[in-house]
């Protein structure tokens, strides 16, 4: 059967992955290689420029796609299978699709390539250090984004693997490429090794799901019943073991201090968000779309672990004072949070709330890490006592980072992150009450460690004779971003919130 | 947009403004100019809330009603009746003194422009509460005021004991951020039920009944009680009051409280069915625990700004009592009461801050004589207490005569016994509330002039000049007296309002009753 392929769908995926060839040679014969690195000399800026530009290229056609639904990669489904469609969505399409951009792909898509964007912006701070040969990371990194964006497409259980390796297996490469750091190594073997078993254990849940349902498509594994029943529903159960390890949920969560402190902390910024999203477009497709029949069997199980999740990450940030070790927890945390709506079942509306928390997340907590990625240029070691001070001493990054902790912690005048907080009261509330009251006391305690690092940011600097904080442009530049976006999502979150949380309807 | 819609939008807007021209001016120029545009900031706020509520016509038809997140179904909907009105003029009046308070006096901490502008922020905050007409954006203007107060405490407290006073300033940050979770679980329940969260809307047609309605009453009410606070959810409230500075401790009494109060009248009674058994009668209880338990722990404290905080526990008990009995008479006296303690205990407050500047302590067991040492702060002092304490002919006392006058009478449907029985022990809480005040008046105002000189506040040390020291004239210039200009113009507002209320209660109760009536339509 001919196959037609809709460029225009899968245009932005195709942009970074050629765009992250072109980074690799560009920098192969023009850059200088490691030792060649000096941040006097423009070519050491650019792969990330390079990375950005891409991003913003692969936008447009993104954006250009919005409000349509377009699919590709499709096949007809078998005769003796159609008559036994119970796709939940009123008109089932007709055909079973590999791909597919609709409004939720894209506002995944927004998040991945505003959260790539960022993090190259971060990764400049590693052209000082010297250690780490930046054409190489930010091929890596265009790699994994190329499947990120994939993985929010992919209508297939096998595309949706195959999406998830792509990006992670770049990740664990990205997390130890520092040159001479053995805690880089580190951690990116803890990270390889969790991952692979994830991916292990995933398969076997998609295997035995295939086999039940005989289809791999999302849309055609609804259609098993009667005795096969109890083979998908332990598919179901392993897939979800599967995907929690990549949003690091509880208790699959053991490889993300060490991780996000081993590895550059870009790269902790890049797990914490674009590989996180990754995998929650993963959970939502896999469970939302595919196995929705089967909600009473996996919403309490999602429930259960968003309670743990957020309870372990929170209790254990409570005793953290390394800056980034408590954002690690934090983020712990905040996937609990984000498991939420999945409790509500297959309920759209709920599930977009994932989405709706997930999309102000992504900015907020890239804010934070972008502060800490200016602070640890002078101190490494990451104290929270080193950023006593900062708000006098470098007030934009100083009040980027209140802001960003206070919208984590769901306060105004953050009133975004208020608002995300509300989103996903707001899918708990009624379906899964006691979640929603477990959540109230979570917000609580994080408010603890949130409140105790805004506090630092307040008392008057001790007297030191460091240098002023040397303001990287591209960081810098990130810090702005995100501040904005905050700033403005504030005042009005109907313009993140409204197209967003509409994405699923 | 029409003049209303101005003058709400305004009034939220206004403090907000002048927050930031505050803090502009402290970078450029002196912290002096600085806190003057913090008090015209309030002043104007003042005058804005006056011609705000002249204006207002109601809750029914606002013009300003947009909607904010479409998504969510939340909308930009303030609106001012007779209900909120006193309190919103009240809360106004407040910040004023408490910025006039700062002109002369920089609490100890430093950067009083900073200070200013966060208490504009709150004021801003707790406008916006007091106008939300959404419930979802009742908690977000509910939580504006947080993080402010807790650098208010944290920053400007209690200069001799930094460990506690953080641990106040925490402990009065997460009580009050699990109650306004709980209270949005609670929201968003109603709206589940109702499929809204416009409360005017709520207020003409929700009919609450089934277990999700109830966990939705019962989840709101414990929110709002951790705020009003309700025993035994007060534990946070004595640590905050005595160790915020003076100001804080009067913005936290007087209006923060109120907003725990006014969600009761609010967004409480509205999704709440009195004829549920146990939820009204179990709340009133509580109430009335907490007068009885105030009192009794009044009577315990040796620290004057800890008693005063204490004492408040007791009068929210009765705005909780009044609210509790769901009928006009019970809103009225619940926002008579709420204005009347706002008015009084601010000013005990401020009292209670003038005594601990002039004598370096609080502790009942040192101060003594006042009335021969500080005459004039100790005869505001006595009238003030007798205000708190229900004396007729000042405003306290119509707020706790209505309350207990609303449960003898309380609505249909509830257990008429039950409330009888609850009114006359919150009437003995009355004669308890009296003994306490009596006896400090008694040991802190009478007695022989040997225990207490006037130290200088400029020495380190808090240790008191002993009793062979002659008691003559202080240092010049060393120790601030009696009642200082400033001080004047800053309490005289609190004071004359404490009469009017006290001889003329109709002012408020008349507004009020009509505004009730239109709000609850049934009661």
């Amino acid at each position: 059967m001919p196959q037609t392929i809709d460029w225009l769908a899968i245009s932005p995926p195709l942009i970074l992955a050629v765009a992250a060839v072109v980074v690799l040679l560009a920098d192969a014969f023009l850059g200088g290689g490691l030792d060649g690195l000096d941040h006097r000399r423009r070519t050491a800026f650019m792969p990330a420029a390079l990375t950005i530009l891409a991003v913003i290229v692969a936008s447009v056609p993104a954006l250009a796609m919005w409000d349509q639904r377009r699919s590709t990669f499709c096949v007809e489904p078998p005769p003796d299978r159609t008559e036994l469609f119970n796709f939940p969505r009123p008109g089932p399409p007709p055909e079973w699709c590999s791909f597919a951009v609709d409004d939720l792909t894209l506002a995944f898509w927004g998040i991945v390539l505003f959260g790539t964007g960022v993090v190259a912006l971060l990764g400049t701070v590693m052209v000082r250090e010297r250690r780490t040969p930046l054409g190489e990371w930010h091929f890596l990194m265009l790699c994994s984004a190329t499947g990120a964006l994939t993985i929010a497409a992919a209508r297939d259980l096998i595309t949706l693997v195959v999406a998830l390796e792509v990006v992670s297996l770049p990740a664990f490469a990205m997390a130890g490429l520092r040159r001479g750091s053995r805690r880089a190594s580190e951690a990116a073997v803890k990270f390889f090794l969790v991952s692979v078993i994830s991916t292990a254990v995933m398969l076997m849940g998609i295997s035995l799901i295939y086999g039940a349902s005989g289809s791999i498509f999302l849309n055609g594994t609804t259609i098993a019943g009667g005795e096969l029943r109890s083979v998908i529903v332990v598919g179901a159960l392993l897939t979800t073991v599967g995907l929690a390890f990549k949003v690091a949920a509880v208790p699959f969560h053991m490889w993300v201090p060490d991780t996000y402190v081993g590895a550059p902390i870009a790269v902790a910024a890049y797990l914490s968000v674009v590989s996180k999203a990754a995998g929650f477009a993963g959970l939502l497709l896999v469970l939302g779309v595919g196995l929705a029949p089967y909600a009473d069997v996996w919403a309490p199980a999602v429930a259960v672990m968003a309670a743990l999740t957020m309870t372990v990450g929170n209790v254990l940030a409570l005793r953290q004072r390394h800056a980034v070790r408590l954002l690690a927890w934090s983020s712990v945390a905040q996937a609990g949070y984000i498991l939420v709506p999945f409790a509500a079942g297959a309920d759209r509306p709920a599930l977009a709330a994932t989405i709706g928390y997930l999309a102000i997340y992504a900015f907020v907590n890239l804010g934070a890490f972008a502060v800490a990625a200016l602070v640890g240029q002078r101190h490494p070691e990451q104290r929270l006592s080193d950023y006593r001070g900062l708000v006098r001493e470098s007030p934009v990054a100083g009040w980027a980072l209140a802001f960003a902790l206070l919208a984590l912690a769901g306060l105004p005048p953050a009133v975004v992150g208020l608002m995300a907080k509300v989103v996903v009261f707001d899918a708990a509330a009624g379906p899964a009450t006691w979640l929603a009251v477990v959540m109230a006391v979570n917000v609580v305690i994080g408010l603890v460690y949130y409140a105790l690092w805004l506090r630092e940011l307040f008392l008057p600097a001790r007297a030191t004779d460091a240098p002023p904080h040397d303001v990287p442009a591209g960081v810098g530049l990130a810090i702005g971003l995100t501040f904005a976006a905050g700033v403005v999502f504030s005042v009005l979150p109907g313009w993140l919130l409204d197209p967003v949380l509409a994405s699923l309807g | 947009m029409t003049w209303q819609g101005v003058a709400l939008n305004g009034l939220v807007a206004l403090p907000a403004v002048f927050v930031a021209l505050t803090v502009l001016a402290s970078r450029r120029r002196t912290d002096r100019l600085a806190v003057g545009i913090g008090v015209l900031g309030s002043l104007l706020t003042l005058a804005w809330s006056g011609w705000a509520v002249a204006v207002a016509s109601g809750l029914d038809d606002s013009p300003v009603d947009h909607p904010w997140v479409t998504a969510l179904d939340v909308r930009w909907h303030l609106a001012l009746d007779g209900i909120s009105g006193p309190l919103v003029l009240m809360s106004t009046l407040v910040f004023v003194c408490c910025l006039l308070a700062l002109v002369r006096h920089a609490p100890a901490g430093g950067g009083r422009a900073n200070l200013a502008a966060l208490l504009l922020l709150i004021e801003a905050g707790v406008l916006g509460s007091f106008l939300a007409m959404d419930m979802v954006l009742f908690f977000v203007f509910f939580e504006v005021a947080l993080i402010p107060m807790w650098f208010v405490i944290q920053q400007w407290g209690d200069p001799g004991d930094e460990v506690a006073r953080r641990r106040a300033a925490t402990r009065f940050l997460l009580f009050t951020v699990l109650g306004s979770a709980l209270m949005l679980v609670g929201f968003l329940l109603v709206r589940a039920e109702a499929g809204t969260f416009d409360i005017v809307r709520l207020a003409a047609s929700y009919q609450p009944s089934g277990p999700v309605a109830i966990s939705a009453a019962v989840l709101i009410a414990v929110g709002l009680a951790v705020k009003t606070p309700l025993w035994p959810l007060h534990i946070w409230l004595p640590d905050a009051h005595a160790k915020a500075p003076t100001v804080g401790s009067v913005v936290l009494a007087a209006v923060l409280l109120k907003l725990g109060t006014y969600g009761f009248l609010r967004f409480w009674m509205p999704v709440t069915d009195p004829g549920w058994p146990l939820l009204a009668p179990l709340l009133a209880g509580l109430a009335v625990v907490g007068i009885v338990y105030a009192a009794l722990a009044c009577l315990a404290q040796t620290e004057l700004k800890r008693l005063i905080a204490y004492s408040s526990v007791g009068h929210m008990g009765f705005v909780i009592l009044a609210a509790a009995t769901f009928t006009v008479g019970g809103v009225q006296a619940a926002v008579f009461a709420s204005v009347a303690h706002g008015l009084i205990t601010g000013l005990l407050f401020f009292l209670a801050g003038a005594i601990k500047d002039r004598y370096g302590t609080g502790d009942l067991a040192r101060l003594r004589v006042l009335y021969g040492r500080v005459p004039r702060i100790a005869g505001i002092f006595a009238f003030a207490a007798m205000a708190s304490l229900g004396l007729p002919g000042l405003a306290g006392f119509w707020g706790e005569m209505l309350a207990i006058r609303a449960a003898v009478y309380p609505a249909a449907g509830l257990p008429t016994a039950t409330y009888v029985v609850l009114g006359v022990i919150a009437a003995f809480g009355v004669i308890l509330t009296s003994a306490y005040f009596l006896a400090l008046l008694r040991r802190m105002m009478q007695g022989a002039p040997d225990a207490v000189q006037p130290v200088n506040r400029d020495i380190a040390s808090i240790e008191l000049a002993s009793a062979e020291v002659d008691p003559g004239e202080p240092e010049v210039g060393a120790v601030r007296r009696d009642v200082e200009a400033m001080e004047w113009v800053a309490w005289s507002p609190l004071l004359v309002l404490t009469l009017l209320f006290g001889v003329a209660p109709g002012l408020l109760l008349g507004p009020v009753a009509a505004a009730s009536q239109a709000f609850f339509g049934g009661l």
